[in-house]
């Protein structure tokens, strides 16, 4: 126990310690949210039928993006942190921890533990965009938005984990991370409404995980259940398979169940690690 | 006292390389037990094997009473380890370094501090506690190595090449505070070198050779082993002097670095004086010597322990870190 604090302690530190890594985490985030979504706003609200009026007319490009937004933190940070195991492969120090009288299994409980909780901390600092962009944030989203976040950014360290413990160098890793992050979140409603999609697209953003954590985050802050349906609908909120509409604690079981699943390969694979 | 370390017939194979061909040898507690042998020979392979990071293709090692394959964290709660390449983390400080390694090794919480002070303490790095690792000079790193290595009171503390590539004035005072840590601790110390001079302060001397013991003792048993003592000298024909000096003295002469020729005899002033009388060929420089262990090397194998070319050396050392994937 006290090994997986320690591992996950070393992570924490770390991160609060690397301050370009901490002002360089708001550069992306920033780009989408503010250049990109600003963009096209106005694009988006005329293709809407051009509607001033209506319930279209609350149509608004950078609010819709801003759940998604979070989760693209979120996602990035957790599955990134993994990164730190091949790091620490390459500069040695991955040996002092391997020939520790720790179970393999409490490191890479540790190490999922340390990338999860960076990753909700980013994932929260996201909420310093919430002035200049008009969501407005209570207090109870904001207690709703940490378990959620913990817990997505959870699967994720677990899939980096998974990843990173078949690996040996940290450009091998960001390589595939890259190939697999970027699909996933054009897949997942993070950037555009998921509506009018052709089937095929359709089926791969209902089979992706990052689909169901997004929506969990749209709920919780933009509120669906006080829209009008034709916005509601507009915005792609009302995800369904085979016609039924996914509920927010389905969706939570979902991604806990991916999480376990990824957490017991992920261990599994890593305790085969060699010093 | 009885053996901390034991090994019976312990072999490492790699696809097609036999690393370590069979070892068999025991520890001492308290003693310092050194490992010599030249790049690629074995050493490394043989003490990681020791400290449980790889796993014997056969044989058997116990490290504390326990077995290294079947007791692997209790060897490991036994043993400290010093690596060739330093596995500390940089970004941290100092003190970061040492506590997580207490939490890794469940050292009590109360006993922290205490500890963290007495290492520190032993390798002088009291007053860099709270500095960040990466501003630490190579020695420096190296001694937070050794004094983090300490933290959890091993049994067994293990050095893979403790000094390699340091000064040698540096070297000199890693290897004060390792016998300064023999006296104060207890502690048996099992290392590995190429530097014949670190061999020299060992109590006993494991000679490897091609992932094969060849000699076991002490050093000066191993040095009284060569026979008497080595004359080194060079001429202006070498070629034709080594077949004089090889048919009249009957003895080997073997052909050095830097032109030299050198060879064993029983009693080296009585005979340098004879020599220099008789001798026809024109002698440039003559001298007489007490042997070394680099000369034990020499006569166990006919090659001197240097360094081997980097490629090849590169080779086995791939070799080795590859080995079990």
């Amino acid at each position: 126990m006290e090994g997986i604090i320690a591992i996950w302690q070393r992570d924490v530190i770390k991160f609060f310690r690397d301050r370009a890594r901490l002002i360089g985490s708001f550069a992306m985030p920033f780009m989408f949210l503010i250049l990109f979504g600003s963009g096209m706003s106005g694009a988006m609200s005329s293709m809407m039928g051009g509607a001033n009026q209506g319930p279209l007319a609350d149509f608004d490009f950078v609010q819709f993006m801003f759940p998604g937004i979070i989760g693209m933190t979120v996602f990035n940070t957790a599955i990134f942190s993994a990164l730190s195991v091949v790091q620490d492969k390459e500069f040695g120090y991955m040996r002092e921890i391997l020939v520790s009288p720790m179970s393999r299994v409490s490191i890479a409980i540790g190490k999922v533990l340390g990338g999860s909780t960076v990753a909700l901390f980013q994932g929260l600092m996201m909420l310093i965009f919430v002035p200049f962009i008009g969501v407005s944030i209570s207090f109870v989203m904001i207690f709703q938005l940490i378990p959620v976040m913990f817990l997505v950014a959870f699967a994720l360290s677990s899939l980096g984990l998974l990843i990173a413990s078949s690996l040996k160098t940290s450009q091998g890793f960001q390589m595939i991370i890259q190939i697999l992050i970027f699909p996933m979140l054009f897949l997942s409603g993070a950037l555009f409404p998921l509506s009018g999609m052709p089937a095929w697209m359709n089926f791969l953003v209902k089979i992706n995980p990052l689909t169901y954590s997004v929506d969990m985050f749209k709920k919780i802050i933009l509120q669906p259940d006080q829209m009008a349906p034709a916005l509601r609908e507009a915005m792609g909120l009302d995800l369904t398979v085979f016609n039924h509409i996914i509920t927010f604690s389905e969706e939570i079981i979902v991604v806990a169940l991916l999480s376990i699943i990824f957490v017991v390969l992920a261990t599994m694979r890593f305790s085969r690690t060699e010093a | 006292m009885g053996n901390i370390v034991e090994v019976s017939g312990l072999k490492k194979r790699y696809k097609d390389f036999e690393a370590v061909k069979g070892v068999d040898l025991y520890v001492k507690e308290g003693e310092i037990f050194g490992f010599l042998g030249p790049n690629g020979a074995g050493k490394s392979t043989t003490i990681n094997m020791l400290s449980t990071i790889i796993k014997p293709s056969e044989g058997m090692a116990k490290v504390n009473g326990y077995d290294n394959v079947t007791e692997k964290n209790k060897v490991r709660a036994s043993i400290g380890l010093i690596f060739q390449e330093s596995t500390l983390d940089e970004k941290l400080t100092a003190n970061e370094n040492l506590m997580l390694h207490c939490k890794f090794y469940g050292i009590e919480k109360q006993k922290r501090e205490e500890r963290i002070q007495e290492v520190l303490q032993i390798v002088d790095l009291t007053d860099r506690r709270s500095d960040i690792v990466e501003t630490f000079s190579g020695g420096m790193k190296r001694r937070l190595e050794i004094a983090r290595g300490l933290l959890h009171y091993p049994k067994v503390l293990f050095l893979d090449e403790p000094t390699v590539g340091l000064d040698p004035q540096t070297r000199a005072h890693i290897w004060e505070y390792i016998l300064k840590l023999k006296e104060k601790a207890g502690i048996t110390i099992f290392l590995t070198t190429h530097y014949m001079d670190e061999a020299e302060i060992c109590d006993r001397v494991a000679v490897m050779d091609n992932g094969q013991l060849i000699a076991l003792d002490t050093p000066e048993q191993l040095k009284s082993n060569v026979g008497g003592d080595i004359i080194e000298v060079s001429t202006e024909d070498n070629q034709t002097a080594k077949k004089i000096i090889e048919d009249t003295y009957q003895t080997e002469v073997t052909e050095m670095e830097n032109n030299l020729l050198s060879f064993q005899v029983s009693k080296g002033s009585e005979f340098l004086v004879e020599f220099v009388k008789q001798f026809d060929i024109p002698l440039t420089s003559v001298n007489l010597r007490r042997p070394t262990l680099n000369d034990v090397f020499l006569h166990l194998t006919g090659r001197e322990i240097r360094e081997e070319t980097v490629s090849q050396k590169d080779l086995m050392k791939k070799n080795m870190q590859r080995g079990p994937h």
